[in-house]
């Protein structure tokens, strides 16, 4: 399940008033998230949680439900 | 074994009975034996380079599937990665990098001969190690489970309509397909083989004619008249995607007449208006491939340098791109050219956004127009890059084209009646495909309006189709 916190972050991000977030939507779904936006997405959630993600957790995530498991582990890491 | 030849199609004609009397299991069989054969009449030893390419991937995503431990996975992937790259590098670079080795040690005062080794570039070698390196990493990366079933594999890489330029299939779309019993379909088999005739007609119509004025102009001496460049730079920029999207359609085609699914490789790039879009809509799978496999692992590495590791992970991919597609400068200053635009967009693409859209819709659509043709010349002045036979050629040509854009009339209404006269036809299918948002619009037209096109494309393919059977442009690649 997608939280409020991640979807506010992407959708700030993204300057998108309201888009529908579900586990499986994948990144390029999401209007205006491409190749040339992802990293500001990416850096906007680490700032958002205080972590950081390692370049093999990131490119192993299949869809927005994936990324809210890792957040959700590295902040039980951290806590 | 060209596809715009009658070899092919009796080839093909036979596969297809014999694919149809087949069960599923001797279906692939048959199908990988097919492929080995078209491949093999270029010449059999590129089989057993094929089939190294093969056997390591096999083994590599077994072993990575195998183990829990990252190091080991990382290293069958560094093994995969090296030794595909390697049979690449050999047979694409080595002279390449001979040569420009002999130029650097003869600057410097070491003479050296030329040490030019007689290598053969394989056919369609560039597209099958990113084929078969895209498995392994995705197994890698956990997208997707290994066969154990070789011949399955096999059949994926070697796959006869895709081997030789395309379009790279991910072994996550493709393998799916072929390890499951297909069905077959009437309505699939007649997209198939509308594709196959309009790939036919793109190649033999329109790219084949365009390479009659295309290829003198290139093959002449300087000086260059300016008007004449820009001319022979719109023919070329449609000969070169005629030639190439033919060449998918008929692919894709192909393997829908079979019962797979291939992805598109162009979706009217043309029509884009400005550089990211048109990389999303040209050689769709390459561009995505350098996307998943290049660009996002190097900008999310350099994700802490902000802008400049977007600029550095584009440069890259982009200078990656155009070595990709030949050993020659020219390939390699086109990707740099369009890494330079890409990384420029991303710096000015905030500010356009505040460009206010018209709200007049004739003013709307005319400020579109206006972007796509703008986009279009800067397309164009990578194509001169791309297709010149020098650097100094290149230069030559640009020269005239900012220093003598005088336009004689005889010259350039010959020229330019010449380019019309061929693509006409793909203008009015390309509006209708843009205004009903879809590749196969075609056929939903009323029947007498689809009969009446395939009666005007049979005739001017029969009647006026260049005969020479011309080897499709990214087969070199």
């Amino acid at each position: 399940m997608i939280s409020e916190r991640l979807k506010k972050t992407i959708l700030k991000e993204l300057q998108l008033k309201d888009f529908h977030l579900k586990d499986e939507t994948h990144a390029y779904q999401v209007p205006g998230w491409d190749s040339l936006t992802h990293i500001n997405v990416i850096l906007a959630i680490e700032k958002e949680y205080g972590v950081r993600f390692t370049t093999t957790e990131l490119l192993r995530l299949k869809n927005i439900g994936e990324l809210q498991v890792l957040i959700n582990t590295k902040c039980t890491e951290n806590s | 074994m060209l596809f715009n030849t009658i070899q092919f199609a009796l080839f093909f004609v036979i596969v297809c009975l014999l694919y149809l009397a087949l069960p599923h299991k001797w279906q692939n069989r048959m199908l990988l034996v097919a492929s080995c054969i078209f491949y093999g009449i270029w010449d059999w030893r590129f089989l057993l380079l094929l089939f190294t390419s093969i056997s390591t991937d096999y083994v590599c995503s077994l072993k990575i599937q195998e183990t829990e431990d990252e190091r080991i996975k990382k290293r069958y992937l560094l093994v995969s990665i090296v030794i595909n790259l390697s049979i690449l590098g050999f047979f694409k670079y080595c002279n390449f990098f001979l040569d420009n080795l002999q130029i650097l040690l003869n600057h410097s005062g070491i003479m050296v001969h030329d040490h030019f080794l007689k290598i053969v570039l394989p056919i369609g070698i560039s597209f099958y190690t990113l084929k078969t390196m895209t498995y392994t990493l995705d197994v890698y990366r956990n997208e997707m489970k290994p066969t154990r079933s070789f011949g399955d594999y096999a059949l994926y890489v070697a796959f006869f309509p895709q081997l030789i330029a395309g379009p790279i299939a991910r072994a996550k779309d493709l393998l799916p397909q072929i390890l499951a019993p297909r069905k077959f379909s009437l309505n699939r088999f007649y997209e198939g083989c509308y594709l196959i005739f309009w790939g036919v007609f793109q190649k033999i119509f329109i790219a084949d004619n365009l390479a009659r004025i295309v290829t003198p102009f290139f093959n002449s001496q300087p000086p260059y008249n300016g008007a004449n460049v820009l001319l022979v730079l719109y023919a070329f920029a449609f000969q070169i995607y005629c030639d190439f999207a033919g060449y998918s359609n008929i692919a894709i085609g192909l393997g829908k007449c079979m019962g797979f699914e291939t992805m598109a490789n162009f979706n009217l790039p043309y029509f884009s208006t400005n550089p990211a879009e048109f990389w999303r809509k040209w050689h769709i799978s390459l561009s995505t491939w350098l996307r998943d496999y290049l660009y996002t692992p190097i900008v999310v590495s350099k994700r802490y340098w902000g802008s400049w590791g977007i600029a550095f992970a584009l440069m890259v991919t982009f200078l990656v791109c155009g070595l990709w597609h030949g050993a020659a400068w020219t390939f390699v200053i086109w990707g740099a050219y369009h890494g330079m635009i890409l990384i420029i967009y991303t710096w000015i693409q905030p500010l356009l956004r505040k460009i206010p859209r018209p709200k007049d819709v004739l003013l709307d659509n005319l400020w579109f127009l206006v972007k796509i043709l703008f986009f279009f010349h800067i397309i164009c002045l990578g194509l001169l890059i791309f297709r010149a036979q020098s650097m100094t050629q290149a230069v030559s040509m640009i020269q005239s084209l900012v220093f003598d854009l005088k336009f004689n009339k005889a010259e350039a209404s010959n020229i330019g009646l010449g380019i019309i006269s061929f693509v006409w036809i793909l203008i009015m299918v390309q509006l209708l495909q843009f205004k009903t948002k879809d590749s196969m619009a075609v056929l939903k037209l009323h029947p007498v309006v689809r009969a009446i096109f395939y009666c005007v494309c049979l005739f001017l393919l029969l009647v006026y189709g260049a005969t020479e059977g011309n080897e499709f442009i990214y087969f070199q690649f």
